[in-house]
């Protein structure tokens, strides 16, 4: 095991000369992404030693493609925000692209505090099945790499309808090949005016930055308005938090996991081991998800309502306007560092609109420039807009200086 | 003061489907132990329920049965608690967006009349798996056996209508029956396809009000429910009487001690909607054909052979509460025989040796069409009652023709005049008393010299034809 991954290939999955989709195109994973016969902890004590049975969706599509599986890489505990993530490192290393979860936006920050391009798929268009998630109604397969077409690539490889996950929406496929052919100029990207009283002063200077490269390929620019907009964080967390405790609660360390020796019974030997197991950013969300689904229901229906409005709110934006801009990261705001749950929501705050709605969203390194920081540009499309809203980042990165744009 | 029960029934039913609620091992939780598991219904992390269409459909034709209204959209949600026999930490259960409303059966009053009783509504859930305990050398320890995890129940959840035991246990009754039908449950409390708890409360009769009630678990058969209700009632009266206050709790039926005994209160969690399951939406076509698969209900089917068969109601309805009989009957009937005839057979031969042999009609050898053709030699005479009696029980067990087992066995009853005449005239020369009692005007003797006269010849005296002859001689 090295420092980078808690889980190295050695063996060869792809046939020698066999021409594919993603012939040499190496991927890494987080294990909590299953990979029959890896090790698949989740980065958590909670699934110490469990080995799935099964490959996930997305990894018997890239297998299928031709990709090379590199290994899995550190990762967050159950996908929780950005600890101790060795992910950017493995992409330093040799690997082309990386698979990880994205809950609340831990793939485009990542990428837009690496200077990469980081994808979050449409709610429903890739497969969850294999994916050791916490919070099913937000979370997804996230991509991060050096170059789009990269992502593009993958993309076409792991979406699409999967019967093994049956609460994928029956809808039409997302047409991936049309993210290759060009874009139609000039389109409407909206600013959401509620979400720019959060950035600082530097921020506003990094994301004009942004959106001036945005009208430089033709995106007309305009300010619009979420009403609800402030209310993303309240409703991601009391949502997200319930379903992290429903989910954690078949970690028993019974079958699988850590498990702690004392214990007169199967009651207390839970409850030591799950003590155990559980580091306490996570145990304080569980926490928060359990206050709520056992002393605060009503607070849950609440966000669940106001959810279904934001979604509501999002749709009536996007009869508007073809995409909406925000920066991807907050500079005071290191999830890296979050030690709380408040924090980590702090650092993902303008991430968290794409998960709470279902939509696409996909970071482009891009305001690097007159010596500031880069906070990258992040753009979110109309669910199932995953292919124009791909094209639309091409077109943006294509005008990025150091040429990140393959 | 005089005091009423409210009684409300919460009743679990193991659909018979052929694989469980969300993936597709086998339903049969009697197998070996953990043979009928994959990583769906062991809960293992990435995996995702996928709804059996089966149990949706089977679920639906059993709401149908019992005339619930499906809802347009149901969904799952989890059911939260943490046991051993649940390791994923919740259940998935349909709790704000049942399947099924507003349903209702009816009952025979208990004085007489009908009296219909009201379900609230009946969800879809999965089932947990079953703990097994035992001791290793002197550790107590607890087996999982994860074959009757995730296998497809239905709770049906009565409206507070059920006023006493009787009532209880004849709602249960109404309703195995209507779901035995559908052929989507076997419905046994023995076996533990169907399980009941009751919520029962007491209240000054007459009065409309709603007390805190006492939920009873753990009966494992009809009479026992009756027995728990009743004997709860009168706990509870007696409570009241005393002065003390009822509380909210869970109580255990012992069916050895037949008493009632409070449990260690359970953990109620709360109930999440499940994000991974799809909801269910129903469309009309869709309905339309689950209405289709619906069989004709014994209600209906008894008006019908009330009406078509000239069966007296009683018989109508004896014909039709089962519908391996209902079909038995009708079948048997159309082949040309006296309704009433074969109803009577069914019910007074039939019936008790399947009953006997705890068997089902179909588990036996009998077809209708063989039991046509015993009928019929007892109609045309070529056997008796007793003759007819003996090849049926032969007819349960072995494909032959019943005409062959009336000649092997020679059940072929005895017409022949001459053959009679020196039976008669044997046992009238044995029993010389008895002639002379008759001659005085004790007609009871013909009875017991008629029995002598059958045995003699053994059952198979055509009896019309023996008892004039006999009549004859004597006078
Ligand atoms: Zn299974």
């Amino acid at each position: 095991m090295s420092d980078i991954y808690t889980y190295k290939n050695v063996s060869s999955d792809v046939p020698a000369g066999a021409v594919s989709p993603l012939s040499g195109v190496r991927v890494v994973v987080q294990p909590n992404i299953s990979v029959r016969g890896w090790p698949c902890d989740a980065g958590s004590g909670a699934l110490e030693g469990f080995v799935p049975l099964q490959d996930a969706a997305v990894i018997t599509r890239l297998k299928s493609a031709g990709a090379l599986l590199a290994g899995s890489s550190r990762m967050s505990e159950l996908g929780f925000g950005l600890v101790g993530e060795t992910t950017v490192r493995a992409l330093e290393e040799g690997a082309d692209v990386a698979v990880m979860t994205d809950t609340m936006g831990e793939a485009r920050v990542t990428a837009a505090a690496n200077g990469l391009f980081g994808f979050k798929p449409s709610f429903g268009v890739v497969s969850r099945f294999g994916l050791i998630g916490l919070v099913p109604s937000m979370e997804c397969a996230g991509l991060v790499a050096r170059d789009l077409d990269t992502i593009v690539d993958v993309m076409t490889a792991i979406a699409g309808k999967d019967p093994n996950d049956p609460s994928m929406p029956d809808e039409p496929a997302v047409d991936l090949a049309s993210a290759r052919e060009g874009f139609e100029c000039p389109f409407r990207a909206g600013v959401v005016k509620e979400s720019m009283d959060l950035l600082n002063e530097t921020e506003v200077r990094s994301f004009k930055a942004g959106l001036a490269r945005m009208e430089a390929v033709g995106a007309v620019i305009q300010e619009v308005s979420l009403p609800g907009y402030s209310l993303f964080r309240t409703v991601h967390n009391t949502v997200a938090s319930v379903e992290a405790s429903s989910s954690a609660g078949k970690y028993d360390s019974v079958r699988f996991g850590h498990r702690a020796p004392q214990g007169k019974n199967w009651n207390e030997m839970y409850l030591a081991s799950r003590g155990e197991s559980f580091r306490s950013l996570v145990k304080a969300f569980l926490f928060q998800g359990a206050f709520f689904q056992f002393e605060d229901y009503g607070a849950f229906e609440d966000a669940c309502r106001i959810r279904n409005r934001l979604v509501g709110e999002t749709m009536d934006v996007f009869r508007t306007v073809d995409f909406l801009v925000f920066p991807t990261r907050r500079t005071g705001h290191d999830p890296w560092e979050a030690a709380s749950v408040k924090a980590v929501y702090e650092s993902f705050l303008l991430t968290l609109p794409a998960n709470v709605t279902g939509s696409p969203a996909v970071q482009v390194p891009a305001c690097n420039v007159d010596g500031g920081v880069d906070i990258g540009l992040q753009v979110m499309g109309k669910r199932l807009d995953d292919a124009r809203l791909l094209c639309a980042a091409s077109a943006i990165a294509y005008t990025v200086p150091g040429g990140n744009a393959a | 003061m005089k005091y009423e029960a409210v009684i409300g029934l919460e009743i679990h039913v193991q659909l018979n489907t052929a694989t469980k609620l969300f993936c597709d091992c086998p339903n049969r939780p009697g197998d070996e132990p953990n043979r009928n598991t994959c990583p769906v219904c062991l809960w293992l992390p990435g995996n995702l329920p996928h709804l059996s269409q089966e149990a949706l459909e089977k679920a639906a034709i059993a709401c149908l049965a019992l005339n619930c209204i499906i809802q347009p959209v149901s969904a799952f949600d989890q059911k939260v608690y943490y046991y051993p026999d649940l390791p994923k930490g919740f259940q998935l259960s349909q709790h704000h967006m049942p399947l099924s409303r507003n349903g209702w059966v009816d009952i025979t009053a208990e004085k007489g009349g009908m009296k219909r009783l009201r379900i609230h509504h009946i969800h879809m859930e999965e089932d947990v798996a079953k703990l097994v305990h035992e001791t290793e050398g002197k550790t107590p320890i607890s087996l999982v056996d994860f074959n009757r995890a995730g296998t497809p129940l239905i709770e049906i959840v009565s409206e507070p209508d059920i006023r006493s035991p009787y009532e209880a246990m004849e709602y249960i009754k109404a309703l195995r029956a209507q779901l035995r039908y559908t052929g989507a449950a076997e419905c046994s409390m023995e076996q533990g396809t169907m399980r009941v708890d009751a919520n029962i409360s007491i209240r000054p009769e007459g009065t409309g009000e709603f007390n805190t009630k006492v939920e009873v678990k753990n009966m494992n058969s009809i009479r026992n429910v009756g027995d728990a209700i009743a004997y709860e009632i009168a706990r509870q009266t007696e409570c009241l009487e005393k002065g003390e206050a009822i509380m909210l709790h869970t109580r255990l039926w012992d069916p050895d001690k037949r008493v009632t005994t409070a449990m260690r209160g359970k953990f109620a969690g709360p109930c999440v909607p499940d994000p991974s399951v799809a909801k269910i939406r129903v469309t009309e076509d869709w309905l339309k054909k689950i209405q289709e698969r619906l069989p004709e209900m014994p209600a209906k089917k008894a008006d019908r052979f009330a009406a078509e068969y000239g069966l007296t109601p009683d018989e109508a309805l004896a014909m039709s509460l089962d519908r391996d009989i209902s079909e038995f009957f009708e079948e048997t009937a159309k082949q040309g025989l006296p309704p009433r005839k074969v109803t009577n057979w069914i019910t007074t031969h039939l019936a008790p040796l399947l009953k006997d042999r705890s068997q089902a009609i179909g588990e036996t050898a009998l077809t209708a069409e063989r039991f046509a053709r015993l009928l019929a030699m007892l109609e045309k005479g070529v056997i008796n009652t007793h003759g007819a009696r003996e090849v049926l029980l032969k007819l349960l067990e072995s494909n032959e023709s019943p005409e062959d087992l009336v000649e092997k066995g020679q059940f072929r009853q005895v017409s022949d005049m001459s053959e009679l005449e020196v039976i008669i005239d044997a046992i009238i020369a044995d029993h010389p008393a008895d002639v002379e009692d008759f001659r005085k005007g004790n007609e009871k003797v013909v009875g017991f010299l008629m029995g002598l006269a059958m045995k003699a010849s053994k059952g198979k005296a055509n009896p019309k034809l023996l008892r004039e002859m006999l009549v004859k001689r004597l006078a």
